[in-house]
């Protein structure tokens, strides 16, 4: 029987299995991008592929992992005990392709019978998949140039491990005994939560299991309701950029139409750009992943993440837009940086009809930043990549936080010694960078200055955005400051780099990367002092 | 006439003394005297007459702790190589909550006007890419001056391989007579952020330390030696922790888990999970033989990456409020009534729900023996409270009642999931240890959920960590970052050589503080991860690098379900502590009276989980002092004492050992109550660890 009370001890059970598979994943993974910044996420699924707990990992998934077991029981129509499908296609089940995801089916034995109860599933940013760069987040074009593409695959069946199709993938990779490793870690955060959800019905039995699942959902469900019906009912517009894409030097606009209705509540990104040659293009999953992130944070903190959280939410992304491109689009950037901008033009729209609650945008980017060469203390190759924080919007009557990830991503930054340790690079600047954050009766956050100097040849790319369209300001609050990129060559030249660039470093050659801040909010009481110029 | 050992905790409102003297313990409370906490020290050992014969304080308080909690320590400057002071700031670049629209981050214990630069500059290996400017230096002091700073931060980029910059930094800093404390000193090991933390508070809290240990040493009679607990379960002398405080900050909670392993080895218990449930919070530790310990400490939101044991807390104690969130469940905590107005049951103007108040209404906190029966619990407040609860479940009172203490059950029972299960521990091979005020009133319902065989309550479990100060070893830590290969040619020799050094440095500490020759005891560990790891995990080191490798591929099979034997692994750091055994007091044992029959005071109806819901039963009611060595009962049961109460479920059996401690186990054969504990829990979760095992290690 499910009660009030047995319904907390159920979720709290689910949502520490989700848990601990992330704790396994980040302390036994190779990738900077697993183990020091947790750009992963980890959920469980029941037998039809509903999501049934998801860990608060990284909101740029929220959306997707269900995408990525509905295609995985699309292509394949049975499934044993031990069998771990992969994946990675952005346009099955994906998001880019980086982002390598293992779903696991889970029998538990009842009545000495195996019985398919359900899916884990995990999903990591690898260091590298291939591609034109190292890095595997290039300046592409298609998603041919961006890596090794994985549709569902089995990698492990019936508890054997598919070595061929291992060979191959680790054939197309830089590094390939990382990703060894890394993917050893997700198998084994998979079977964590198989062990985990055996001693759940061992101990409560699977009826009961069952049934709680689906409290849970309708329990989510009334939980989202509840909190759309707290949004006046209306249609609010907004329109964000992109500042380009890389490609050509254009403003990318990504227009939203949100429509509250009761406890319902659509976003409608109808009028946004047609998909785009360079590749800040996302898959659909992204699109809803911002949305979803959006009602989320209007939701209590500890709400629960499953299949009714967004029952009420209706995600209208047309197809061919850069919020739903179509193959062979390249989309390795839609993931991190035009996921930033989706939130920020929801928000914006929400802001008209919950002034009080929304604040100003964020710094809009994750400042991604890749390199790779050869370490000459150790011969071997290198392949760097790390994102920076910058200002957070203003909040009513709050000032924004400064030096921080903001919205669709929280990753923690490489430390300085670590960094110098692993690379033949050094940071010679690490600090906040004053007065980027936008005026206003509550002022923006400040961005961060990093500045890296190399003491290796290496090739470079820069994916960043707000470098030339600045973080909005609200209810009067002044904008924050634009990011900037600049590389300070041995020799003297001085360049500002685009926001989205390629180069080849030399020894000497010093980068340093300032982040926006964040846009202010209500109109500051004495006059803004105008920004001043340069980083 | 033999000397005194006493070991003080000082809380917020009560002072614990444990004395041990001629082979006996006495335990004593006083009040706290916040604005000068010697004074109860001082009356509390007056009252036992122990003053005259004094001979070793072993003292824990809470100064350290409040101060960061509270903002009060001292004006504290930072000096941090050019480019870097906002390190202390940024701190990882991370927000504290993804989804909360308001989240804000703890402000950083030295504000920006108080961090100054040094133009300097090591690389890794520590060689001077940039020679130390004297210029700037003397820049940055004059700032701090301007700033009237007490206490003063040095921490330079990759001091821990040469500390020689920082030295001078900190020695023209200390010239300005000022607290300084130095990152190489205190804790040379790399990451930059987490250093800096832990060397912030250390300045942040040393000064007050300093000041509060001083006094306490000149209000001791002389020659009477005090020691400081620390937050790894050790101590040393006062003198030392003047200088190190940051090393005390959790020493409370943490002498709680020595007390434990204390009393339960004195009943032959080695493997035991420290469960104490407070007011607000539940701490649990586990301790197999040896304490686990963490680095990865934080205290007010501050990093601290200073040796600590590893103490898991959840929000869920007597006083956690019941309510409902917006999807209508019922939740437990994390808020708190707090003292004031605590549980409805106190009286004191509470209305909402606590499981104080569900304890109550079930019967197992009996009314009139709370606190000794100094205080009566208002049993009307209580049912009224859990009453407004059952009104929007529509259920009854007894039945909101089991909800609210299954659900705070719930929340403690990850806790202790996360720091044995989750680690690849398995409960069913430990023993509860059961103490704070509300420890023993959930630990069997806990033990039956966890299949933990057996709850230990110990005799005076409300003066645990005083205990654990008097019974604690002094504990030096060291640590030194290499970074190396473990199968280089010269790992091994580098090793040895580096622990060598500590073996040097911690010998020579020890003997400060009046340790010599076979009472020091040295214990070598390493860190090791694979190469492109991240997270290193702690192997002890018995003097074989290629020893400690396969100990590794072990660690991390247990800890993270695979390994691999044929990656390259790492040296990250050395570790080694240095260990001044103090010869412990030993538990008197009484014989048992095997005949011994005890008479419950009374019986009363005590509310417990049936099948079909709420089943009352008749519970007898013991006096914990009458409980003597040799008596031996069954549950349905409650046992009172001073500040505990103790539940023993229907289908558990009691009885009490040699020293004192109440055993409760599992009754053998089957009661009902056996059946329906056994109920919950169905079947122990072998099947699918065994299943897991067959996999193999190795995931390829």
């Amino acid at each position: 029987m499910v009660d009030a009370i047995s319904l907390e001890i159920f979720r709290s059970a689910l949502t520490a299995i989700a848990e601990e598979m992330g704790a396994v994943l980040m302390r036994s993974s190779y990738s900077p991008n697993i183990k020091e910044r947790r750009d992963f996420s980890c959920a469980l699924f029941d037998a039809r592929g509903r999501l049934v707990a998801q860990a608060a990992h990284i909101p740029v998934h929220l959306g997707s992992m269900p995408d990525s077991v509905a295609e995985a029981l699309v292509a394949f129509d049975h499934f044993a005990p031990g069998d771990i499908i992969a994946l990675n296609d952005p346009f099955l089940g994906g998001t880019h392709l980086p982002d390598i995801t293992l779903i696991a089916p889970i029998f538990v034995e009842v009545e000495e019978e195996q019985r398919l109860i359900g899916f884990a599933a995990n999903r990591a940013h690898h260091a590298d998949v291939g591609g034109m760069a190292p890095g595997s987040m290039p300046l592409a074009t298609e998603i041919y140039q961006e890596g090794l593409i994985i549709p569902p695959l089995k990698l492990w069946e019936a508890g054997q491990p598919n070595r061929a199709l291992l060979a191959l993938l680790l054939r197309n990779v830089r590094t390939p005994d990382e990703r060894r490793g890394d993917l050893a870690a997700q198998v084994a955060a998979n079977r964590t939560a198989a062990r985990r959800l055996q001693e759940l019905v061992d101990r409560w039995g699977l009826a009961a299991l069952e049934e709680h699942v689906e409290a849970l959902i309708d329990y989510a469900a009334r939980m989202a309701r509840a909190t759309i019906a707290a949004i006046p009912d209306g249609c609010y517009r907004f329109t964000d950029y992109l500042d380009d894409d890389g490609v050509t030097g254009e403003g990318i606009p990504i227009a939203v139409t949100v429509t509250v209705r009761g406890s319902e509540l659509t976003v409608d990104f109808t009028g946004s750009a047609p998909q785009v040659r360079g590749n800040v293009n996302t898959v659909a999953s992204v699109a809803r992943s911002a949305t979803y992130y959006v009602v989320r944070c209007l939701m209590p903190e500890d709400a629960p993440m499953n299949h009714g959280t967004f029952a009420p939410v209706t995600v209208i992304a047309p197809r061919g837009s850069v919020v739903n491109a179509r193959p062979p689009a390249a989309v390795a950037q839609g993931n991190v940086e035009t996921s930033q901008r989706l939130v920020d033009a929801i928000f914006g729209a929400l802001a008209q009809a919950l002034p009080e609650v929304v604040p100003a945008a964020s710094q809009g980017t994750m400042n991604n930043i890749a390199a790779g060469g050869i370490d000459p203390r150790t011969q071997q190759p290198f392949a760097y990549y790390e994102t920076m924080g910058g200002g957070m919007g203003a909040r009513p009557g709050l000032d924004g936080l400064s030096g921080v990830h903001t919205h669709m991503s929280n990753t923690l930054n490489t430390p300085v010694e670590a960094f110098e340790y692993a690379y033949p690079m050094r940071v010679t600047r690490y600090a906040l960078r004053d007065g980027s954050g936008g005026a206003g009766q509550a002022r923006g956050g400040d961005g961060l200055v990093r500045e890296i100097r190399f003491e290796a040849p290496a090739e470079v790319t820069l994916l960043t955005e707000r470098r030339r369209l600045p973080p909005y300001g609200l209810q009067g609050g002044e904008p924050g400051r634009c990011g900037e990129n600049w590389l300070y060559r041995r020799d003297g030249e001085v360049t500002l780099l685009p926001g989205k660039v390629h180069f080849r470093a030399e020894p000497g050659d010093r980068l340093v990367i300032a982040s926006p801040g964040g846009g202010g909010w209500g109109q500051a009481p004495a006059p803004a002092l105008a920004a001043a110029e340069g980083a | 006439m033999t000397a005194i050992l006493a070991g003080v905790d000082t809380g917020g409102t009560f002072t614990d003394l444990v004395l041990f003297q001629e082979g006996k313990l006495r335990v004593h409370k006083v009040f706290s005297t916040p604005h000068d906490p010697s004074q109860a020290i001082l009356e509390g050992l007056q009252e036992l007459g122990a003053l005259p014969r004094l001979r070793t304080l072993v003292h824990g308080s809470t100064v350290a702790t409040n101060a960061v909690l509270e903002g009060k320590g001292a004006r504290t400057g930072l000096i941090t190589t050019a480019g870097f002071r906002d390190v202390l700031e940024i701190g990882r670049q991370t927000r504290p909550s993804l989804y909360n629209l308001r989240v804000q981050k703890v402000p950083p214990l030295v504000p920006r006007a108080r961090r100054v630069e040094v133009v300097e500059r090591l690389n890794e290996r520590g060689e001077v890419l940039i020679p130390l400017d004297e210029g700037s230096l003397e820049e940055a002091l004059a700032t701090l001056a301007r700033e009237e700073v007490e206490a003063v931060a040095v921490v330079l980029l990759f001091s821990f391989a040469n500390p020689a910059h920082e030295r001078r930094v900190a020695e023209a800093a200390r010239q300005r007579g000022w607290y300084v404390s130095a990152s190489a000193e205190v804790l040379p090991e790399f990451r930059e952020y987490e250093r800096t933390s832990t060397l912030v508070l250390n300045a942040y809290v040393g000064p007050l330390i300093d000041r509060y240990l001083g006094q306490l040493e000149q209000a001791l009679p002389a020659g009477t030696g005090l020691r400081i607990m620390q937050s790894n379960g050790g101590s040393i002398s006062s003198a030392m922790a003047r200088r190190e405080a940051a090393r005390t900050l959790l020493s409370g909670p943490a002498a709680g888990v020595v007390g434990a392993r204390f009393v339960a080895r004195a009943s032959g218990i080695e493997r035991l999970i420290a469960l104490d449930i407070g007011g607000t919070s539940t701490d649990v530790s586990l301790v197999e033989g040896a304490i686990t310990e963490t680095t990865d400490g934080r205290i007010g939101g501050h990093p601290t990456k200073l040796p600590m044991i590893d103490i898991h807390t959840v929000g869920a104690g007597g006083g956690s409020l019941a309510w409902f969130d917006l999807g209508g469940a019922l939740r437990v905590g994390p808020r708190s009534a707090g003292a004031v107005p605590g549980p409805a049951a106190y009286g004191r103007g509470g209305t909402e729900a606590t499981v104080t108040d569900a304890h109550v209404v079930l019967g197992r906190l009996l009314p009139d023996a709370f606190l000794g029966g100094s205080r009566r619990l208002d049993v009307v407040q209580a049912r009224q409270a859990v009453g407004r609860i059952a009104a929007r479940l529509g259920a009854s009172l007894e039945e909101a009642a089991l909800g609210i203490v299954r659900i705070a059950n719930a929340n403690m029972e990850a806790a202790i999931r996360l720091i044995s299960v989750e680690r690849g521990l398995d409960p069913r091979h430990f023993t509860l240890v059961a103490f704070g005020g509300a420890g023993p009133l959930h630990a069997c319902e806990l033990a039956a959920s966890l299949s933990i065989p057996r709850v230990l309550v110990p005799a005076a479990p409300g003066v645990l960590s005083a205990l654990g100060m008097l019974v604690a070893d002094v504990l030096k830590d060291y640590v030194r970052t290499l970074m190396l290969p473990i199968d280089q040619e010269q790992a091994q020799a580098t090793v040895e050589e580096a622990l060598l050094a500590l073996e040097e440095q911690g010998r020579a500490d020890l003997l400060a503080e009046g340790f010599a020759g076979e009472r020091i005891q040295i214990e070598r560990y390493l860190d090791l991860r694979y190469v492109g790891q991240s997270y290193e995990l702690t192997i002890p080191f018995g003097g074989d690098c290629a020893r400690a490798a396969q100990q590794f591929h072990l660690a991390h099979e247990r800890r993270f379900g695979y390994s691999d034997p044929n990656e390259p692994v790492q040296v990250v750091n050395v570790r080694l502590k240095a260990r001044g055994l103090v010869e412990p007091p030993v538990l008197e044992r009484q014989p048992l009276q095997p005949e011994a029959v005890v008479q419950p005071l009374e019986r009363r109806q005590v509310i417990f989980a049936g099948e079909a819901g709420p089943v009352a039963h008749e519970a007898a009611i013991y006096e914990r002092s009458a409980l003597v060595p040799g008596v031996q009962f069954v549950g349905p049961a409650i046992v009172t004492q001073y500040d505990t109460t103790t539940v023993v479920p229907p289908g558990w059996r009691a009885r009490v050992d040699a020293v004192g401690n109440l055993l409760i186990e599992l009754a053998g054969d089957g009661p009902a109550g056996v059946q329906q504990l056994q109920q919950q829990r169905r079947q122990p979760a072998q099947a699918a660890s065994a299943q897991l095992a067959e996999e193999g290690s190795h995931v390829w």
